[in-house]
């Protein structure tokens, strides 16, 4: 099941699979936007909440996670939690959901494992609230939570191309979702092709799925005569945050024909040298003309170098404004009014022309 | 004659300025000005402090003709006369004297 929190969570979490998806917010306006199965309105005392959401503000989102604690603490059990770190709803009951993940006495099974989705705001376009939402967000509750080894694979995908490519919210949700379920359905492949080599099957990928580390996936066309770094490092994901040393890895590769199978041992040599065995799979799929491979990479980051990234361009705002309030800053000069003398100078100007008295002598015959 | 008159009339002082001015803005407004008039304004402008000052200038204004005494018992009345009226045209066009107000006659609004 997927859990969308807030709007963009719960708008990416109705369209990423055709599982059945409960959503969290705490607007009825917002929840009735979302089409889902299940809806889910946390009660929060502020009326600008209920009618609006909570913006930017997470401590609106905070709050509301009491009246929704329980039924979320259970729903949340092996399912895919989508949230956005920079909102005020998603941001605020994801940020309580963690830090009970983090404070649990026993660890959590591996099926009962959250993997988490987060979307991250794009730093040079979206507001400077979102970025200080992320970056408390990052460096709390998500740094806790993987510390504490209770969460699932977390999945950092960025607004980024969403901006450069100018790309409509609900397409490019799809395509988030696209690529999610790429990486879901490798599983399904496994058990749906004939098997060539190697295998992941349903445990396999449930087991690495709950791994407390980044994952980054990603697909595309493989070409077994080309060094298989190269192809990689022109294919990553541009959905999600480029990823760090490789800890785990996982691939799947679907030929069209049986032809050539050898050639995935160099995939194999390249992520050995970093001590990483992956788990893979190669299957025959019928259906396509290339081949193709999808490909997760686990690596660990430590949420406070994300959060020093995050920091960086926050820190370049702050400076920006500042700079830009100082060169709006006009000092002004102090007037200090004399009303004596001010009253004497508007005297002199407009009430004693002497050229007035002269006409006057003038008219009656003086001169 | 003239050459006199303009001898007479270049020899006047700033506050010699003021009191023909005064004279001829009383005279145009219609009110009485006399000499506890001027030494008030003269005062007020801190032109002088004593009304010995006050009584010199308007003095010598009346001895070169410039200004016309009336009577109205102790409470002397100016006027100015054609003479004055022909200094006061002097001192305009060739002093940088600047007309400056009458507390008597314009208040303080």
């Amino acid at each position: 099941m997927n859990i969308g929190i807030g709007g963009a969570g719960s708008k990416l979490a109705s369209i990423s699979s055709d599982a059945e998806c409960a959503i969290v917010n705490v607007s009825e306006l917002e929840l009735s936007k979302v089409d889902a199965k299940q809806k889910i309105l946390a009660v929060t005392h502020s009326a600008r909440g209920q009618l609006r959401g909570s913006g930017k503000n997470p401590k609106i989102g905070k709050e509301a996670f009491t009246s929704i604690s329980e039924k979320l603490k259970q729903l949340i059990k092996g399912n895919i939690l989508f949230t956005s770190t920079g909102g005020g709803t998603g941001n605020g009951i994801s940020t309580e959901i963690l830090y009970h993940l983090s404070k649990l006495e026993e660890a959590v099974k591996l099926e009962d494992k959250t993997m988490l989705c987060l979307i991250l705001p794009y730093l040079n376009r979206e507001s400077y609230e979102y970025v200080e939402n992320t970056i408390e967000f990052l460096g709390g509750p998500v740094s806790s939570a993987i510390d504490s080894g209770n969460t699932g694979n977390i999945v950092l995908f960025s607004n980024k191309l969403k901006f450069e490519g100018r790309i409509p919210e609900h397409s490019f949700n799809k395509m988030i979702a696209d690529s999610l379920n790429s990486f879901l359905a490798i599983p399904v492949k496994g058990e749906m092709y004939k098997l060539l080599d190697g295998h992941i099957d349903f445990e396999d990928f449930d087991l690495y799925k709950s791994k407390p580390y980044f994952n980054h996936f990603t697909q595309f066309n493989w070409n077994p005569d080309q060094p298989f770094e190269e192809q990689l490092k022109a294919n990553f994901n541009s959905l999600i945050l480029f990823p760090e040393r490789t800890i785990e890895a996982m691939f799947l590769i679907e030929l069209p024909t049986a032809d050539k199978i050898s050639k995935f041992y160099d995939i194999l040599d390249y992520f050995s040298v970093d001590n990483v065995t992956p788990m893979y799979g190669i299957v025959h799929n019928p259906e396509l003309k290339e081949p193709q491979i999808t490909v997760s990479l686990l690596y660990s980051r430590k949420p406070r170098e994300l959060v020093e990234d995050f920091k960086k361009v926050s820190d370049q705002y702050t400076r920006n404004r500042i700079k830009k309030s100082l060169d709006q800053h006009v000092v002004l000069q102090s007037h200090k009014l004399d009303k004596m003398n001010e009253a004497r100078r508007m005297v002199e100007e407009n009430g004693n022309n002497a050229g007035d008295v002269l006409g006057f002598l003038k008219r009656v015959g003086k001169l | 004659m003239n050459d006199l008159f303009e001898e007479q009339a270049s020899l006047l002082k700033e506050p010699h300025f003021f009191v023909l001015y005064w004279t001829a803005k009383a005279e145009e407004k219609g009110i009485k000005y006399n000499i506890t008039n001027v030494f008030d304004d003269l005062k007020y402008i801190g032109a002088t402090r004593t009304k010995q000052s006050a009584v010199s200038f308007v003095d010598s204004l009346y001895s070169l003709c410039f200004v016309g005494i009336s009577g109205d018992g102790n409470r002397k009345n100016l006027y100015i006369t054609k003479h004055g009226a022909k200094a006061l045209e002097y001192l305009i066009s060739n002093t940088n004297y600047k007309p400056k107000k009458s507390l008597f006659l314009e208040g303080s609004k």
